[in-house]
């Protein structure tokens, strides 16, 4: 059937209709990534999911409510009082080491590489003499990510550890071809502008202390995407360039 | 069962997320006391699992608590916001891989006992939701029905494609087309 002897009017996919589909989460794909590429320039991409995630939402009025378990709350509480106290009080207490061999064996040697310099990074600097092992609170486990590159098998790894607010990105396989520079951004859960985390130095392992406003939105499952752009980042004012590759930060 | 929300509950509400953003602990539990039951009732929909759910809604309050300077109650109402970061959550958690994907429906899940029971939860917003209802009503039931799965089931174009056995070109351009009505018609009633 053509579209001329189709009495429908024809389909525009232009921004909003995007946002629209973005707000639902119909997404996948270079879709998704296209839409996620809009998210980061701000301005009136964002406005137009806001505007349609504030007609959605209302229909969430037709779900049930229902009640948590208490210790829901206790574990909420637990976990703000832990990072409250920027300690390991009353939490899980696991050591690195496990985690970090674990993670060795599932992961990436990238990620593995960036893993090894944080826990280098964790040991030396203050280390308690007396503990046997570096431990931290459960809820302060580092977050990985690993962003495999197109069909290569190239992939940047990155780490955060959310106690010392730092992140490592580790871009050693790549290298850069002069005319580019891939910008590495966070997608918050919470659907709001994405978050630039930087430039990815190719053939580098970068260490970075992140701002309160980029670590409150660091969690198990949240998005990364690396986007390739002008050497230096996107430049202010103008959408950045097209998504190249994602990952999602997991729990280690 | 829902509840609507009276202008002094949220009044209350808008005043503890602001005094969260000013570091008030005690907010936090205020917060969850009103938007629990509600933003509990959207990941379990979501996620069709109480433990994925309870999991899902224990990160949305953490990050609150991390990040609450970051609502802006120019871009939407307290309990909107709420309500979409935790469907997003959700979203995310079931495209994580983490859930079973196809997991039971609520409906068909073992009933939740007594010791659980459904419990009141905010209305968002009882003229913007008459508002939709009234403009979905207008599209044809294949788009409506396709919408609704997104929003309530958090599922993709693949999947709905799938489920309707057609075409995954098909089922964007029947969702798109849907969309595109949808728009028009919530912007002739703004």
């Amino acid at each position: 059937m053509s579209p001329s002897k189709n009495k429908e009017p024809t389909i525009k996919r232009d921004d909003p209709m995007l946002a629209a589909e973005y707000s639902l989460g119909l997404l996948e794909g270079e879709e998704l990534l296209e839409a996620r590429g809009k998210m980061t320039s701000g301005g009136i991409f964002v406005s137009r999911k806001d505007w349609w995630d504030n007609w959605f939402i209302p229909l969430s009025d037709e779900m049930d409510g229902a009640a948590p378990d208490a210790q829901v709350w206790e574990r909420i509480n637990a976990a703000v009082n832990a990072k409250e106290s920027g300690a390991d009080a009353g939490a899980d207490v696991v050591s690195l080491k496990t985690r970090l061999r674990n993670w060795q064996i599932a992961g990436s040697t990238a990620a593995a590489a960036a893993v090894a310099a944080v826990a280098l990074m964790v040991v030396s600097p203050g280390q308690d003499p007396a503990g046997s092992a570096p431990v931290i609170a459960a809820q302060q486990a580092p977050l990985m990510a690993n962003v495999p590159i197109g069909d290569t098998n190239l992939r940047i790894g990155v780490t955060y550890l959310p106690e010392a607010k730092e992140m490592l990105v580790s871009a050693s396989g790549l290298t850069a071809d002069g005319v580019h520079d891939h910008e590495l951004w966070l997608v918050p859960a919470d659907g709001s502008e994405l978050q630039s985390l930087g430039v990815v130095v190719a053939g580098e392992e970068r260490r970075v202390t992140l701002p309160a406003e980029i670590t409150g939105n660091m969690g198990d499952g949240v998005a990364v995407v690396l986007t390739r752009e002008p050497l230096g980042g996107k430049p202010d004012g103008v959408d950045a360039g097209p998504v190249v590759a994602e990952g999602a930060f997991t729990q280690v | 069962m829902v509840r609507a929300a009276t202008p002094e509950a949220r009044e209350a509400l808008k005043s503890a997320m602001a005094r969260l953003a000013d570091g008030d602990q005690s907010a936090l539990q205020e917060i969850y006391d009103a938007t629990s039951a509600k933003l509990f009732g959207i990941c379990l929909r979501i996620l069709g699992d109480r433990k994925e759910a309870e999991d899902a809604l224990q990160d949305v309050y953490v990050n609150l608590w991390q990040r609450a300077d970051r609502y802006d109650p120019a871009r939407a109402s307290p309990i909107s916001w709420l309500a979409t970061f935790a469907r997003n959550r959700a979203v995310d958690r079931l495209r994580s891989g983490k859930v079973r994907q196809g997991a039971v429906p609520v409906e068909e899940a073992a009933p939740i006992p007594d010791a659980a029971p459904l419990a009141d939860s905010l209305l968002i917003d009882a003229e913007k939701a008459t508002q939709i209802h009234a403009c979905l009503e207008e599209l044809e039931e294949r788009q409506r029905g396709a919408i609704r799965s997104a929003f309530f089931d958090g599922q993709t174009y693949a999947q709905l494609a799938e489920d309707a056995d057609v075409p995954l070109g098909t089922m964007k351009s029947w969702v798109r087309r849907g969309l595109q009505k949808l728009r028009g018609c919530l912007e002739a009633n703004e």
